[in-house]
């Protein structure tokens, strides 16, 4: 009787171990979640939206300021305008996303046909080679003001990125993009979740580190730095080179599958793009 | 007048010599860390900035003909790859502890 019952707590043991080391998406998700709303209690869950400015009260006045007259405006104005602007063959962006191209919450998805990740800067491209056009350059430009166009006209849809359980091929792109988060490169040895959890909210030289809670939402941004709009790919980049790793391809399978990962992690907050960053 | 001009000739072999020594190992020692530069990248997808940088450094002086200083730069770009290499290696069994449960 002993022994059964040892075995039986063994069981029951190892059964829930294996429970915690198998967590899905869904579970992942949530301790994220958890995790920045212990950090920054102060928060209202909705506001991590805002990125860097949903912690810092001050930094946050002057950015409340500045989307008084938004330096992606310019953007969002081209991007109407590209956006509904014919191609050689009649057809126009119209024609694969609709009137106004609201379809951000659409974004990204997993492609079962093809198997990989599709965002919404891949799709707009992908229309335009179907339809006879270049495609835009990944980072900066064109690409942002469509994107703007579309983010503007989606704004408050919900962030609802699916990893169908029917594809292995989805679990395992986002298993990479999650490893991509937690991994650190570069020379100075840092991971995304270095400065952007476990030091969210610290200081590196004169900027606080934003929480990765709520980083998908808000693309394209206008940067302060850059001047200009820039896509996630570009800024994924730019974090990468200030770690001094070589950045990987805008849109390719890593960023894409790490775009992915941190935005299924978002899912619940609103998108609540274009956005002015520091 | 005889020995003069031997021990110059000598001399001036023993110099050619160690020049032609110092090109021929930073040429292969800038090959090395090159070829260990992409093997990484292929093994494990990790590169770092810095190790580009040093490997360029040292083929710009190569072609400047400072072979000292290409030898040491392209010898810094391999310890540079050794360190992405045993980065790769650290993360590759702890990035999962940082995943809070």
């Amino acid at each position: 009787m002993k022994q059964f019952l040892r075995s039986a707590i063994a069981g029951v043991l190892g059964l829930s171990i294996s429970l915690v080391a198998v967590g899905g998406p869904e579970d992942d998700r949530l301790a994220f979640k958890k995790y920045y709303e212990n950090k920054f209690p102060d928060t209202p869950t909705e506001d991590f939206a805002n990125g860097v400015y949903s912690i810092l009260p001050a930094a946050r006045e002057q950015w409340e300021a500045i989307e008084e007259f938004p330096p992606y405006e310019l953007a969002v104005e081209e991007g109407e305008t590209l956006y509904n602007s014919k191609f050689a063959n009649g057809k126009s962006l119209v024609d694969c996303f609709g009137p106004e191209g609201a379809v951000r919450s659409e974004y990204p998805f997993w492609d079962k046909d093809r198997g990989l990740v599709i965002t919404m800067e891949r799709a707009v491209n992908e229309c335009r080679k179907a339809n006879g056009e270049k495609p835009y350059g990944w980072k900066k430009g064109k690409i942002t003001a469509v994107t703007a166009y579309m983010s503007f006209n989606s704004r408050g849809q919900e962030v609802k990125v699916e990893v169908p359980s029917d594809d292995p091929r989805a679990l395992a792109a986002y298993e990479d993009g999650k490893e991509h988060f937690y991994t650190k490169r570069g020379q100075l040895n840092f991971a995304c979740a270095d400065c952007h959890m476990l030091t969210a909210g610290a200081l590196y030289r004169a900027d606080t580190s934003s929480p990765a809670f709520g980083h998908a939402t808000s693309w394209p941004v206008f940067r302060s730095k850059w001047q200009s709009m820039g896509t996630l790919h570009r800024r994924f980049a730019g974090c990468h080179k200030n770690i001094r790793a070589n950045p990987y391809k805008a849109q390719g399978t890593e960023y894409s599958n790490l775009e992915y990962f941190v935005t299924y992690m978002s899912n619940g907050l609103e998108f609540n793009g274009p956005a002015a960053r520091k | 007048m005889r020995k003069v001009l031997i021990i110059a000739t000598l001399a001036s072999l023993v110099s050619m010599n160690t020049l032609a020594a110092s090109n021929v190992g930073a040429n292969k020692i800038i090959k090395e860390a090159t070829a260990a530069y992409k093997q990484v990248a292929k093994d494990t997808s990790y590169q770092w900035t810095v190790s580009v940088k040093a490997i360029k450094a040292a083929q710009k002086a190569y072609d400047a003909g400072n072979f000292t200083s290409a030898e040491k730069l392209a010898r810094q770009a391999l310890d540079l790859v050794d360190a992405t290499r045993i980065q790769a290696r650290i993360e590759a069994k702890t990035w999962q502890m940082r995943v809070p449960k």
